[in-house]
């Protein structure tokens, strides 16, 4: 038995150290510990709850949107505010733009270097690279220019972002031209996520961190240039989505199979849902709100069977509380993984570990029946079944595991891009109607919870408001469920549980742990 | 010997594929960010040599600044990361983890000369361990790579001041890079760059100066800087001075969340100041820079400037921009205008005329009393201003 530790572990957002048993090569067992206590519960109370929305967001700013959105849906919540059809359609959209970025910036940016050895994409032969792009369906680029570049700044000898990586690492499995494709796209997804976040931008002033979606609606007022601009910055990143990013998922996900035998974790999935109807009806949401536990049967989640455990966090109190009571406070002693280890609360649900995330969003509305997840989840089992010489696709539940979290992230790209653009067409046509309604003013008192989905998962803001200011505040982040710790019956958070069984070919150099890791978008 | 440099620096730019006219491009639209003529364009070009080494290290932070950086216009992130600086230690983008990562920590530290970006509060609750970082309290790390810099930046409020987690009651206890290295006895220069995130033209724009021009070797760069670290050129006039909104204001034409006339008010472009924007009191550029590939900036959308540029790296921490300007939407009767004080940019003064808060202040009333501003219970707040003005403003 060895014990490895990540720390830090990097290509994430925030701090995070990872500790493994290896044995004979595998991990028994594991343990996630969050780094960083900043507070923001504390800091919110008393103030108003717009001051909530603006702030909140600080939380991530990876995805701000979702933590404005959750804490606004909570104060909306506790102040018994329904908001204009105008308002929904443009946070749905700013919503829809966040997950995109978010989720090209992930698989590119984030996770690609787990899987893409970019210094072997300098061996690649340029027409092997253009016969291959060609062949896997995806995008071409400059291969020749890129790889010149790319030459040029190794042969500096600064390696700059790229110093030390996992190059030549025995679990790196693609060809040196599919390693090219992918450091091309790797390049012009950073082109692509910022024209996402520009969508943002236009509609909430800026991103990261953005101003509009204040409580009680929109303070957003699309203007015929506003709408052109927006709806020519979807086109541009859903295209590149559907010609570029999903083609290079299935390319390289057929180069690493045996990856949906692992990975799996604790198998119990939770989605509040995302992106509202009319209705305003979570179960009717177009990411729809549900849970799997144990199996693929679809129930519904009820927020007062949480509770948030604090036996390996380090709080001095507060046990066993549900959110919507929650207390935070700080109290560190020391780092041991035999008894406190984390910053994260380790929530559950009927006390049983819950993953949240793209995966849980596409298994929920894939049981659930959605058509346009059922036929984006069909068709890439279908290819890598081809892939994987198999008579058939490989069944959903090869899913539930590393490979298919990676994939459920990206094929959920393509479906957001999707329905954007019906959201957008939706927004034009309500303008074009003469709805000019977008806010409304009132105040009101009680308690609320704005339960929504963050790119990463499951997001909830629980939020008490009393003479017009913030009387109690509570965060359950997608993080704190997936890199939770251990809870008070010794069972391991969702990211150490799949964490368990990886295979490790070199304990110096753990590039198999980080993958799980960085799976979760932490 | 000029001609000689510059013909080598043209061999090392096509040796990276990126052609001279692209190079000077580029410069060109940092010496214009900066307030240069191009005609510096050439100096910038020829002051490149190697990639300047640079860690970015991240404190208590919410990676917004990382996010901004990546939504940089010009030069694009490639060019930043390849072509101009190898950041050895960037967390959320680099390739290396764990072992792997802090080893370019290390080496790069013994080898010197590296610019040091700071991203997020520096974290000193429970004795720094609120923030761990390689098994140990984030303060510890910060000491070590922050003594052996050639300069610091601090970008973004939280690392300027602790920013909104400074915010009271500071259950953390953070603070800013400044604070914290004065603090420590660690005497390095630091470059404030506040706003929460960081507006990513300022860092380049900072990166430019302190690395290519040379300012820093000859300390030509401290003066450019304010009292606050700030740069002047950034951060030397209010969002009010150059507001596309400001007409507005002058006419008295304000946007009034939940009117009835909200939509059309707000299409029209009229002014925010009534939902309590902060653009007189925050000093940065943000109108003339905006975001995200100069897409939009906040007044553009429709909210109210929450003040997010306004730190104080001098008492890291008290006057956070939570504190100073939370609650958000209410117009702050007692919040020191430019103009009283003796902190007026000359620019008010010449279009209000007179004093400008007072001018401000009989604006406000004026255009009640001409009936423009509808159902806002503003009057006596105006009242009070005009009683502040007089008194030369409550500081």
């Amino acid at each position: 038995m060895a014990r490895v530790t990540i720390d830090p572990v990097t290509r994430i957002e925030g701090h995070l150290r990872v500790e493994v048993e290896v044995d004979n090569g595998v991990v028994k067992d594991a343990w996630v510990s969050g780094g960083l206590y900043r507070g923001m519960e504390t800091v919110l109370l008393g103030r108003a709850p717009s001051d909530a929305f603006y702030v909140a967001q600080r939380i991530c700013g990876v995805c701000p949107i979702s933590h404005g959105h959750a804490s606004t849906m909570g104060s909306e919540a506790a102040m018994k505010i329904t908001i204009p059809n105008n308002a929904r359609i443009i946070r749905n959209i700013i919503e829809g733009a966040e997950a995109l970025h978010s989720h090209i910036l992930w698989f590119y940016t984030l996770t690609a270097l787990d899987y893409v050895d970019v210094v072997s994409a300098l061996s690649a032969n340029i027409a092997d690279t253009y016969a291959l792009a060609e062949a896997a369906g995806t995008s071409t680029a400059d291969f020749g220019a890129i790889q010149k570049r790319l030459k040029g700044f190794v042969d500096g000898g600064q390696l700059s972002i790229f110093t030390n990586g996992y190059w030549g690492h025995p679990a790196m499995k693609l060809s040196p031209e599919l390693n090219l494709i992918a450091v091309a796209h790797y390049l012009e997804a950073l082109e692509m996520q910022s024209e996402a976040a520009a969508i943002i931008a236009v509609m909430g002033g800026k991103f990261p961190h953005f101003m509009t979606s204040l409580p009680g609606g929109t303070v957003f007022i699309p203007t015929e240039e506003k709408l052109d601009d927006i709806y020519f910055r979807w086109q541009k990143v859903s295209n590149w989505i559907n010609g570029a990013m999903i083609p290079d998922t299935i390319a390289i996900a057929a180069q690493y199979l045996p990856l949906a035998g692992y990975g799996k974790g604790v198998g119990n999935y939770l989605a509040w849902g995302v992106y509202d109807d009319k209705s305003m009806d979570p179960t009717k949401r177009a990411m729809p709100r549900g849970m799997l536990v144990g199996g693929l049967t679809l129930t519904q989640p009820d927020p007062a069977q949480i509770k948030e455990y604090i036996d390996h966090s380090w709080y001095e109190s507060g046990d066993g509380l549900n959110p919507a009571k929650g207390e935070t406070k700080a109290k560190f002693d020391a780092y041991s993984t035999d008894a406190k280890y984390s910053w994260v609360k380790a929530p559950r649900y009927e006390d049983k570990p819950m993953e949240v995330g793209p995966l849980s969003r596409m298994l929920v509305a894939y049981v659930a029946g959605d058509p346009d997840v059922k036929g984006l989840v069909d068709f890439t089992l279908a290819a890598l079944g081809k892939a994987a010489g198999a008579a058939g696709p490989l069944p959903v539940t090869a899913l539930q595991s590393l490979l298919g979290r990676v994939g459920a992230r990206n094929l959920e790209a393509a479906f957001v891009a999707k329905k954007m653009g019906a959201w957008i067409t939706e927004l034009i046509e309500a303008v074009k109607g003469g709805d000019s309604k977008y806010f409304v003013d009132k105040t009101g008192e009680g308690e609320g919870a704005g339960l929504w989905e963050a790119p990463r998962g499951a997001l909830g803001h629980w939020v008490g408001v009393k003479g017009g200011k913030i009387s109690s505040y509570q965060v359950v982040t997608p993080s704190t469920w997936d890199c939770s710790p251990r809870d008070k019956n010794g069972v391991r958070g969702p990211m150490e549980e799949a964490l368990v069984g990886t295979p490790i070919a070199d304990p110096t150099k753990p590039l198999e742990a980080l993958r799980i890791v960085h799976s979760f978008d932490p | 010997m000029a001609q000689e440099a510059r013909a080598e620096f043209t061999e090392l730019l096509a040796a990276r594929g990126v052609s001279r006219r692209d190079f000077l491009k580029y410069c060109g639209s940092v010496a214009a960010l900066l307030g240069m003529s191009e005609m510096y364009a050439p100096q910038i070009a020829a002051a490149v040599g190697k990639l300047q080494p640079a860690l970015w290290m991240a404190h208590g932070l919410c990676t917004g600044c990382t996010e901004s950086m990546a939504q940089v216009d010009n030069p694009d992130v490639p060019t930043v990361v390849l072509d101009l600086l190898s950041v050895n230690y960037w967390e959320t983008v680099m390739a290396a983890a764990g072992d792997q990562a802090e080893a370019n920590v290390a080496a790069t530290v013994a080898a010197g000369g590296y610019v040091l970006i700071v991203e997020g509060s520096v974290m000193l609750g429970e004795n720094g361990n609120v923030l761990r970082i390689g098994g140990k309290p984030g303060i510890d790390e910060l000491k070590t790579v922050a003594a052996k810099a050639a300069a610091v930046i601090a970008v973004g409020s939280c690392a300027v001041d602790g920013g909104w987690v400074a915010g009271s009651p500071n259950i953390a206890n953070a603070t800013g890079v400044s604070k914290f290295l004065k603090d420590s006895g660690i005497n390095v220069p630091v470059i404030n760059l506040p706003t929460c995130p960081v507006n990513p033209e300022w860092v380049v724009a900072m990166l430019v100066d302190v690395l290519l021009m040379g300012e820093l070797a000859d300390g030509s760069i401290l003066k450019k800087l304010d009292d606050k670290g700030r740069p002047k050129l950034i951060f030397g006039s209010t969002i009010h001075d150059n507001c596309p909104r400001r007409g507005h204001f002058e006419n008295g034409e304000f946007v009034v969340f939940g009117s009835a006339t909200q939509a059309a008010d707000e299409a029209a472009g009229f002014c925010l100041y009534q939902m309590g924007c902060k653009g007189p009191t925050t000093q940065t550029n943000c109108p003339l820079v905006r975001w995200n590939h100069r897409a939009s900036w906040c007044v553009e959308s429709g909210s109210p400037c929450i003040g997010c540029g306004n730190a104080n790296p001098i008492t890291g921490g008290p006057g956070n921009w939570f504190d100073a300007s939370a609650p958000f939407l209410t117009r702050h009767a007692n919040v020191r205008l430019p103009g009283i004080g003796g902190v007026q940019p000359s620019t008010i003064g010449a279009v209000v005329g007179g004093v400008a808060a007072v001018g401000l202040v009989a604006h406000g009333l004026g255009s009640a009393a001409k009936g423009r501003v509808k159902g806002v219970p503003t009057e006596t707040q105006k009242v009070h201003d005009a009683k502040m003005a007089s008194k030369g403003g409550d500081k």
